[in-house]
């Protein structure tokens, strides 16, 4: 009893300094039964510094000033403090988000594979490429993923697709954006770890608690991100968010209840003590089936049903079902409606190993014209003929639709071929863009150790430039980031990863190559030289006849 | 046959070709264009310029700065345009190697000419590059121009057109000091009877000087083109430093692709100065027919430069027509000629198979460019024992020929 107390006393008194020090942490999970009996779940865990700025770059010679954090975590701090980051967004996912049947993710960085972007200040003391690759490697081991491979092969500064999310402040110099994308690496528990360290009860209280490995990597779609963002007038803040994607109907013979116990294998037993707000969110499907949700100690606002964790009894399990239902009927294919604006194919055909075409087709499914804007950030493994790009609308060339906003060529062994355009999506209909691609040739040391496989490539990024839909959106999280209103760049669409499929040299005989090749040209020079040093004589082989 | 007619036959067949629709299965082939003298990549370099993009600034585009120019203004690319101009290139190569035939043997015509035009124009190894649309046509034509003025003693034209070739071509520059020589002596030959070449130091260093003048000029318009030096890099520098591993039937690429990293410097090092040793050894021991030792220098430039493809050995082949004094003398033509063959059917069968058809690896293709460096090198060893062979003649009775 009296160590019961002293506990409470103790998180009491931390209570009351994080109030002081004014650093909040919210905590909330989303969850968005999916047309196809999917259940997409989103864990977010908002970190608010409150009066707190980026550092600015051009103090980085100086000794920085001390770090003391009750809840923000100190091990992300030191980085963006070390190398003066304004913002920063990283995110590991793995599998293929389906934008016609799950609608537009809530959190938008859902390529596949790690993407890492920042926004740094410039500053003579140390540049920005300078910064973005320690960033590179610290995060590299922060979050043990490979991201010190995203080096400047894969580095770009796409400015027309990666806005800011938040505020840039105002120091004089500008701000450049870097970008890279590894789509070859995968999220798993050995990230997650890391990942949890970060939050302030760990997995051991709170919402966190269900972030249970053995299901969160079982499911179909699944990726972590960790957002910085710096907002005037508030703060930094840290958004650690875990999306996933599950199917109840492979998990609850055929039918798509779900459940907290059935989806992650955990019941929520206690609240985190130091979350300023924890909440558990559930989207109420459109759609005119009957839905029954327990505990029924829960508020309805504007299309989602509210739990809050910290006043609800505990064990909490939330559970949603559909009582009317036997068994969840698949849609057929033709009656699905997409629910995004836009659909994306792309593929890269052809079957030689030397040169391919790269293709793209964009349908608008919207009655009026939309524009996007298109973004490949390709590594020098495939290069583009840009000349030979066509746009086909309907059958026909149309060449008007698209703007080419910059250009920059790849450079092999330097840097990748940077592409932004703005297309044009005339109503209802579908644009084809193709162009000429060829693989170049790599040297045998450069190939992967599993060559054959191929190589995988970065997604293409389309945003389609709309006036903002709030509907899905998370209303807490649509702050729109300020000083960009002219090109206010709603929400990104990523293509799945291509696999590119390049020509191997023999591993197994470069000595034999070396040996061959010399004595070809040792056996050429030494007889060229052998003619040509010596003389023609004749002799007399036979005697005189007498 | 009358040249007048034949020729004139020759190249309307050859633009019959051009328009047929054989450039675009060709364009993209590796032995028919190296990444030095592709089409798609000319013309995607004319295109970036043209959108203000600097084409040197990526790794696509090596062509040299006069090719850019001329392209993107004067002559815009496209299927009538190109299929013209290249056969037109072909033309006036066949034009001046008869030509030069014409020269070396003081006649203003002979019965020889519809043949050597024949040899020229007809030979697949240089009638495929032209229908892909490769710029190593355009090269050919310039060192065939040069050569031809070179015999017709026409100083200037001659460095002209040496130093426009080098500029398209750095590996060329093997070719400065016999085209010198050349302009100081005369293409008559003199195989049978060898005789010291007599000439002032000062009239070769005021040669070299022309041709480092329209050199410096070229250079100079070529940075006017480009506002900066980074085609250096991208054009020359591609000869010596190989970025490209691109599959050719030459012997750099593979040996570069599987070359250790810590010694691809000292490899490309040794196989640039490779180039170069052949250079002073030819012109002296043929400095009596310095019209040999060129045609020697180009069995050697097809054999080892950079960034060959079939046109290079082809130019070597047509231009064994200019020496019919030699024929008897050639020491395995017939082992030489099925090498050929042989090689000429491997290499686009291997290239097939390893990277189109998947069901070959790349060894194929290296061991059929190897096949194809055999036997481009016995066509240069055999070009070599016939220049000097012819010297000593028919063997008198009870008599046997030894090298000393």
């Amino acid at each position: 009893m009296f160590w019961r107390n002293n506990i409470l006393a103790v998180l009491l008194l931390c209570c009351t300094w994080c109030l002081a020090t004014s650093e909040e942490f919210h905590e909330a999970l989303t969850f968005r039964p999916l047309q196809d009996g999917r259940l997409a779940t989103r864990f977010t865990f908002t970190t608010l510094l409150r009066g707190a700025y980026p550092r600015d770059p051009s103090t980085l010679q100086e000794e920085d000033e001390s770090q003391h954090y009750a809840i923000f975590p100190l091990a992300l701090g030191q980085v963006l403090r070390e190398y003066a980051v304004t913002e920063l967004h990283l995110t590991l996912n793995a599998g293929k988000w389906d934008y016609d049947h799950w609608g537009y993710p809530d959190e938008p960085g859902v390529g596949t594979g790690a993407e890492l972007w920042a926004w740094m200040g410039e500053s003579a003391a140390r540049s920005v490429d300078e910064r973005w690759k320690g960033l590179r490697n610290a995060l590299s081991g922060q979050f043990c993923a490979s991201l010190g491979s995203l080096d400047e092969q894969r580095t770009t500064s796409p400015e027309l697709t990666f806005r800011p999310e938040g505020s840039l402040p105002q120091w004089g110099t500008t701000h450049q954006l870097r970008h890279g994308t590894l789509p070859s690496e995968h999220v798993c528990t050995e990230n997650l770890t890391p990942f949890l360290k970060l939050l302030p009860c760990k997995s051991l209280t709170g919402i966190a608690s269900l972030l249970n490995p053995h299901r969160l990597f079982d499911a179909d779609w699944h990726g972590l991100g960790v957002h910085v963002r710096y907002l005037e007038n508030e703060g930094i803040e840290v958004r650690l968010s875990f999306q996933s994607v599950f199917d109840p109907v492979r998990y609850s013979n055929g039918r798509r209840d779900w459940s907290l116990r059935s989806v992650f294998d955990r019941v929520i037993d206690r609240s985190c003590p130091i979350a300023h707000s924890s909440e558990i969110r559930v989207a109420i499907p459109k759609e005119e089936t009957a839905v029954a949700i327990t505990p029924d100690s829960y508020t309805t606002h504007a299309g989602f049903v509210y739990f809050n964790v910290s006043n609800a009894s505990k064990p909490l399990d939330i559970s949603m079902s559909w009582p009317d239902e036997q068994k969840f009927e698949y849609a057929t294919v033709s009656s699905a409606v997409p629910l995004t604006h836009v659909s994306v194919r792309r593929t890269l055909k052809g079957s030689s190993q030397s040169r391919g075409r790269l293709s793209v087709s964009i349908t608008n499914h919207m009655p009026i014209t939309i524009q996007t804007s298109y973004l490949e950030s390709m590594p020098w493994l495939l290069q583009f003929y840009l000349h030979s790009l066509q746009i086909y609308s309907n059958g026909v060339s149309r060449d008007d639709l698209i703007s080419i906003v910059s250009y920059i060529p790849s450079v092999p062994h330097v840097r990748p071929t940077l592409f932004q355009a703005i297309l044009t999506l005339p109503p209802k209909s579908t644009l084809h863009l193709s162009m000429d691609v060829i693989k170049p040739f790599l040297r045998y040391t450069e190939h992967p150790p599993d060559a054959q496989r191929g190589w995988d490539l970065p997604p293409a990024v389309l945003v389609p430039l709309l006036h903002s839909n709030s509907s899905t959106l998370d209303p807490g999280l649509s702050n729109p980031p300020s000083g960009f209103e002219q090109l206010r760049l709603p929400r990104r669409m990523y293509t799945p990863v291509l696999l590119v499929d390049l020509a191997t040299p023999d591993f197994s005989m470069p000595y034999n190559v070396i040996i061959m090749s010399c004595t070809l040209i040792a056996l050429i020079f030494g007889m060229v030289f052998n003619l040509l040093t010596r003389k023609f004589t004749l002799i007399r082989v036979s005697p005189e006849p007498k | 046959m009358d040249f007048g007619l034949v020729y004139p036959a020759l190249v309307a067949g050859r633009l019959l070709l051009a328009f047929a629709p054989l450039p675009d299965a060709l364009k993209h082939d590796h032995q028919l264009s190296s990444p030095l003298t592709s089409y798609p990549r000319l013309q995607e370099g004319v295109y970036l310029f043209q959108h203000g993009i600097d084409p040197y600034s990526g790794g696509l585009f090596r062509h040299s700065p006069l090719l850019l120019s001329l392209f993107s203004t004067a002559l815009p690319l496209n299927k009538f345009t190109s299929a013209c101009l290249w056969t037109a290139c072909d033309a006036i190569s066949a034009w001046a190697l008869v030509k030069i035939w014409r020269a070396r043997q003081r006649v203003s015509q002979s019965s020889r000419d519809s043949l050597i035009a024949a040899i020229y124009l007809l030979n697949p190894y240089l009638l495929l590059p032209t229908l892909a649309l490769s710029t190593s046509t355009i090269e050919n034509m310039l060192f065939l121009l040069s050569l031809m003025f070179a015999s017709q003693g026409q100083s200037s034209p001659s460095l002209l057109a040496l130093a426009l070739l080098v500029q398209l071509s750095l590996p060329s520059a093997i070719f400065i000091v016999p085209m010198i020589l050349l302009l100081l002596s005369d293409p008559v030959s003199r195989l049978a009877s060898p005789r010291e070449f007599n000439t002032y130091l000062s009239s070769i260093l005021a040669k070299l000087g022309t041709f480092l003048g329209f050199s410096f000029a070229l250079t100079s318009l070529s940075v006017l083109v480009c506002g900066n030096w980074t085609w250096v890099e991208q054009t020359w520098g591609a000869a010596v430093m190989l970025p490209d591993l691109t599959p050719n039937p030459g012997l750099w690429w593979y040996f570069f692709t599987e070359m250790f990293d810590h010694f691809r410097p000292f490899f490309l090092m040794v196989f640039s100065a490779h180039l170069l040793i052949y250079v002073l050894p030819v012109c002296l021991k043929f400095q009596h027919d310095i019209l040999y030792a060129t045609y020697i220098l180009a069995g050697v430039y097809a054999t080892f430069k950079p960034y060959p493809t079939l046109s290079d050995p082809g130019l070597f082949i047509s231009l064994i027509s200019l020496f019919p004094e030699t024929y008897q003398y050639l020491r395995y033509p017939i082992v030489t000629t099925l090498l050929h063959l042989h090689s000429a059917l491997l290499l686009p069968l291997f290239h097939h198979l390893w990277l189109s058809q998947g069901t070959g690896n790349a060894n194929f293709f290296y061991a059929s460019t190897l096949v194809f460096g055999v036997s481009n090198g016995a066509a240069l060893l055999d070009a070599i024992w016939a220049g000097l062979r012819i010297a000593v003649g028919n063997l008198p009775e009870g008599y046997e020929l030894i090298q000393k």
